[in-house]
């Protein structure tokens, strides 16, 4: 000590430093590490807001965005008939369907009975965005994903979608997505109530940001294979 | 030596943080202002997800046969509501009333009449109910 006062000193006041700081991220990452429990089976209750038949009000679509809905021909153009889900919200909006949560410290999972989807999303960051989106091999319209809390919310942030459609059920079949496409799902829990809000943000299509909420609630069914078959789903004719 | 675990030390510590943070659509498909009975026997019976359907043989006045795609729920949902499925039998009678699909021949099953005289009624995209 004698030797080396001012050394000394220094690293006092380091471990002195690094403890505090270190004692404020232990009780910043108990804040955020207090997420909301998402975690079960869940399925779809009734529409809060617009939903699959809510009126769109045709002046939040572009030129553009109407010329694509108005060209939509649901014979044809329905991706289900190759067993394929157009979009999350597509997937979101399939009745009768269970979907299982479940959360861990850097992950979320939801698996998704409609066309066996199981959706392992990184959390991350919103700010930098560090983390590698996870994508659904072999559909690209459903995009690249990433994952983070906000308080009571999970929110999901998808982008590199490829051009499709956001729905193609009811009256909201054929409305378009562009590859400028930007979803954010934004997950939280009321009481039993799972509400999934989905803002739709895309220039090419919409003036405006496009927003809709579904609604699950809880179930005590289990996932079940849903083994959707091409050849099969693209049966509706007789000859066909 | 005290310098180098020093160093050492202080290095940790930078590094500490670091750790500690380390289908398609009924409604568009068929035409739900109308219901359309048929009559015939069942060919073909595919139970699927999303929807299943299967094939009716309806055979007319003038003895002309005529195939029809019927389709209605989904299978995972009709397994949950405990639908009898067996209950569809090839080559049996069977009278279907539904809604007639926007395509040639195809109809949305709403009511069956199975060769037993069993009267299943369905609702919606789920056959849920029995009697």
């Amino acid at each position: 000590m004698k030797k080396y006062p001012i050394t000394s000193f220094l690293l006092l006041f380091f471990l002195l430093d690094s403890y505090s700081k270190i004692t404020i991220l232990k009780l910043t990452l108990a804040d955020e590490t207090n997420v909301p429990p998402l975690s079960g089976n869940w399925i779809r209750g009734d529409f809060v807001g617009l939903g699959e038949s809510g009126d769109i009000d045709p002046g939040i679509l572009t030129q553009e965005g109407r010329r694509r809905w108005d060209a939509y021909n649901f014979k044809v153009d329905d991706p289900s008939y190759k067993c394929i889900p157009a979009s999350w919200t597509r997937v979101w909006l399939n009745p009768n369907v269970v979907v299982k949560i479940s959360q861990t410290d850097d992950e979320v999972r939801l698996k998704y009975e409609f066309m066996d989807l199981d959706r392992v999303i990184p959390l991350g960051d919103p700010v930098n965005q560090s983390v590698e989106r996870f994508n659904t091999k072999g559909i690209p319209t459903l995009g690249y994903s990433f994952a983070w809390y906000e308080a009571d919310t999970l929110v999901i942030d998808t982008i590199n979608i490829s051009r499709g459609y956001i729905s193609t059920i009811a009256d909201w079949a054929g409305l378009p997505q562009s590859r400028f496409m930007h979803t954010v799902e934004r997950i939280s829990k009321s009481k039993d109530i799972l509400n999934i809000e989905i803002t739709h943000d895309d220039s090419i299509i919409f003036n405006q940001p496009f927003v809709t909420t579904i609604s699950y609630v809880p179930t005590d069914y289990q996932l079940m294979k849903y083994n959707c078959d091409p050849e099969e789903a693209s049966i509706v004719e007789p000859n066909s | 030596m005290i310098i180098k675990n020093m160093i050492i030390v202080f290095l940790l510590l930078l590094i500490a943080p670091g750790i500690v943070f380390s289908h398609h659509s009924v409604s568009l498909n068929f035409d739900q202002s109308e219901e359309l009975t048929l009559t015939g026997k069942l060919t073909k019976i595919s139970w699927r997800n999303p929807h299943s359907h299967f094939r009716l043989e309806v055979l007319d006045e003038n003895g002309v046969t005529t195939e029809w795609l019927i389709e209605m729920g989904a299978l995972n949902t009709m397994k949950r509501v405990g639908f009898k499925m067996e209950r569809f039998v090839i080559l049996k009678p069977i009278s279907i009333t539904g809604w007639e699909g926007v395509r040639n021949n195809s109809l949305f099953l709403l009511e069956a009449t199975l060769h037993d005289g069993t009267r299943l009624i369905c609702a919606g995209a789920s056959c849920s109910q029995e009697r």
